[in-house]
């Protein structure tokens, strides 16, 4: 393990129902690093995302993950999301009569009390959030509105963002983060990503393609095909794939 | 005295035992219908039986001065006090609607030989508290309730019991929604254990042009249901809705019929149910649209979610229509809590028993939310987590 890495994911065997998906996956995530993972359809891209927080969906049948030296492997969602795992979801569910706000602070109460600071009453929340909003392009009435509920597919996006903002985790993962945005949308959801580069915090960015990866640039390319981390490279590699596409890449 | 015995003795002996001398009609009518049973239609989920086994000691309402006081407090069936100004006393009963499908309608009325009679006048706000203070009790009362036309009145109504138990309160409205008039009855039914259990037997007469909005909201444990049967004139509206969220072996519910008798008439009914521990949720209605409601609209839905597995809902939504002009829709689904949604929740941090309770408030709060008084709508959501925490533990 690089000394560096602040997630090891070390010969990852998952199935989601009977079908193996992911079949000995390893990645390591640099701490300030942004690592974009592209790959084919039905490579096992949303699949990893979804096994590194802990999805119900998907059972965990071999190697592990390591975050911060530790196995998250038998860890809750919720335990995962308050050490600092973060899942921008590809395709965030709409929660009737949940009011955004008060979701918004109940998780990141439930995040400050987790690490021990005192929870944030709701004027300080909002005072907190206006910046956010300003930044993401959002109108404030969003906040007020259900969660995620009639929201165009930017406005889910940007609110996915508006929430890593607000809870700052150390693993961040974007699973086709840009799917369905338009220009405008697309460049307000990457500020916000870009915002939170720190030089601590890692990205694992999902993606079909290299759009985002023009303004949030990354650090590392992998290359995901049937379930396996088949080559890692510099981001001289999206170019190449742009290219000549998956089938041309060797396993190294 | 058992109100078993009812079934099994003649109309001269129960004359007698009822004290019903002048009232024969209403004695004649509880008699046809009889004393409902588990093979009653209308009590079949609600193990009535049992509470007809019990002793009770029958408490009387005996008339009272009634002194001054912000809400109208009924301790026991009888009036402690109500707002100064409030046109309300006692009166024999003028007429009870002798089509009604409850028996328990006209045992309340024979039971309750004098009425509370309220005059809302003008656009007013009236709190309504029922106490109960007796155990081993047979407490009958009934309320008759008038608006004034052209007015906009609404009635938050609420129940209080001391540490009672074994108590039977057979109480009811008999409502009259003035023409033109807006009539909301909110209540707020929130029964933390098997103290009493209560038969609450209601009629809603909706005048031309009124609109009546029924709001129940009855949460927690024991044994409730109540009845209600709405008539609609021509262009009235009614608006229903009865949030129901129950644990332990509560069983409780709504038996309504909602009646299209007037043209152009319109109702929405809707109930959420949300059922935990061994409970059992009731929600058994018919709308019924007579040849002489041309035009009308009705709407009705339930939708039940169970979070144990033991819990159970009896839905069971009717229509009965004898005209083709006319729009009508009914449904009833049961599930339980999204996994997505759950998921989704916990992936912010927010712990298995938060996330439950924020989406089964979710679920909720488009009822909860439609009380537009926000002490009200504060008052029902602390009850609502208070409920909520008494089979989940705190997060």
């Amino acid at each position: 393990m690089s000394t560096n890495s602040i997630m090891t994911i070390e010969n990852l065997q998952a199935k989601i129902g009977d079908k193996e998906i992911l079949k000995g996956l390893n990645l390591q995530l640099e701490a300030g690093k942004v690592h974009a993972i592209m790959g084919p359809n039905g490579a096992g891209k949303s699949t990893l995302s979804k096994t590194l927080v802990g999805h119900y969906d998907v059972t965990v049948t071999g190697g592990d993950i390591f975050y911060k030296g530790k196995s998250i492997k038998e860890m809750e969602a919720e335990e995962r999301a308050l050490e600092g795992i973060f899942l921008s979801f590809q395709h965030p569910v709409e929660i009737p009569g949940v009011n955004n706000a008060y979701f918004l602070r109940s998780a990141l109460n439930a995040k400050r009390k987790h690490e021990g600071k005192e929870e944030l009453n709701a004027a300080e929340f909002l005072r907190l959030m206006r910046g956010h909003l300003e930044m993401l392009g959002m109108k404030s009435d969003m906040i007020s509105r259900s969660l995620n509920e009639g929201f165009s597919g930017g406005e889910k996006k940007r609110n996915e963002i508006l929430q890593m903002l607000i809870l700052e985790p150390e693993v961040i993962i974007l699973d086709e983060i840009d799917s369905g945005l338009d220009i405008d949308a697309l460049r307000a959801v990457s500020e916000g990503i870009n915002k939170m580069k720190d030089g601590k915090r890692s990205f694992l960015v999902i993606t079909h393609y290299s759009r985002i990866l023009d303004y949030i640039k990354p650090d590392y390319i992998h290359v995901l095909k049937d379930g396996r981390i088949i080559k890692t490279a510099g981001p001289e590699l999206v170019a190449q794939l742009e290219e000549h596409g998956y089938d041309t890449i060797e396993e190294e | 005295m058992k109100l078993s015995t009812l079934k099994n003795i003649q109309f001269e002996e129960m004359a007698t035992l009822l004290h019903v001398k002048g009232r024969e009609q209403l004695l004649e009518k509880f008699c046809s219908l009889g004393l409902p049973d588990k093979k009653s239609e209308a009590y079949r989920y609600f193990d009535v039986e049992k509470l007809f086994e019990s002793d009770y000691t029958v408490t009387p309402a005996l008339p009272g001065a009634i002194g001054i006081g912000k809400k109208v407090v009924i301790i026991d069936g009888v009036v402690s006090t109500a707002p100064k100004g409030l046109r309300i006393y006692y009166k024999e009963c003028e007429s009870a609607d002798m089509e009604h499908f409850d028996p328990m309608y006209f045992l309340g009325h024979l039971l309750s030989p004098v009425i509370i009679k309220i005059e809302v006048d003008g656009d007013a706000e009236l709190e309504i508290e029922h106490h109960f203070t007796k155990s081993n009790s047979l407490v009958p009362y009934r309320i008759v309730l008038h608006n004034q036309a052209n007015r906009h009145a609404t009635i938050y109504e609420s129940f209080i019991a001391d540490d009672i138990e074994n108590t039977l309160v057979l109480y009811g409205y008999d409502m009259h929604v003035a023409q033109d008039s807006t009539l909301r009855v909110v209540k707020m039914h929130s029964m933390p254990d098997s103290r009493y259990a209560m038969i609450a037997s209601h009629k809603v007469n909706v005048a031309k042009q009124a609109n009546a909005l029924i709001k129940s909201f009855d949460l927690g444990g024991g044994q409730a249901l109540q009845l209600m049967k709405i008539e609609l004139d021509t262009y009235a509206h009614v608006d229903a809705a009865h949030l129901l969220y129950l644990n332990k072996d509560s069983k409780r519910g709504t038996v309504s019929q909602m009646i299209h008798k007037g043209e152009h008439s319109t109702s929405k009914q809707e109930a959420k149910n949300i059922l935990d521990g061994k409970a059992r949720g009731i929600f058994d209605a018919l709308i019924k649209v007579e040849h002489s409601a041309k035009y009308s609209k009705a709407e009705q839905n339930s939708k039940a979610i169970l979070l144990h597995k033991e819990a159970y809902m009896a839905a069971k939504p009717q229509l009965e229509i004898y005209i083709d002009e006319l729009e009508a829709s009914h449904g009833a689904t049961t599930g339980q809590l999204s996994e997505k949604q759950l998921f989704y929740l916990q992936s912010r941090g927010i712990s298995y028993t938060e996330a439950r309770k924020i989406l089964v408030i979710a679920f909720a709060n488009t009822l909860i939310e439609t009380v537009k008084d926000t002490r009200q709508q504060e008052q029902i959501k602390a009850a609502f987590e208070e409920v909520f925490y008494t089979t989940h533990q705190r997060g």
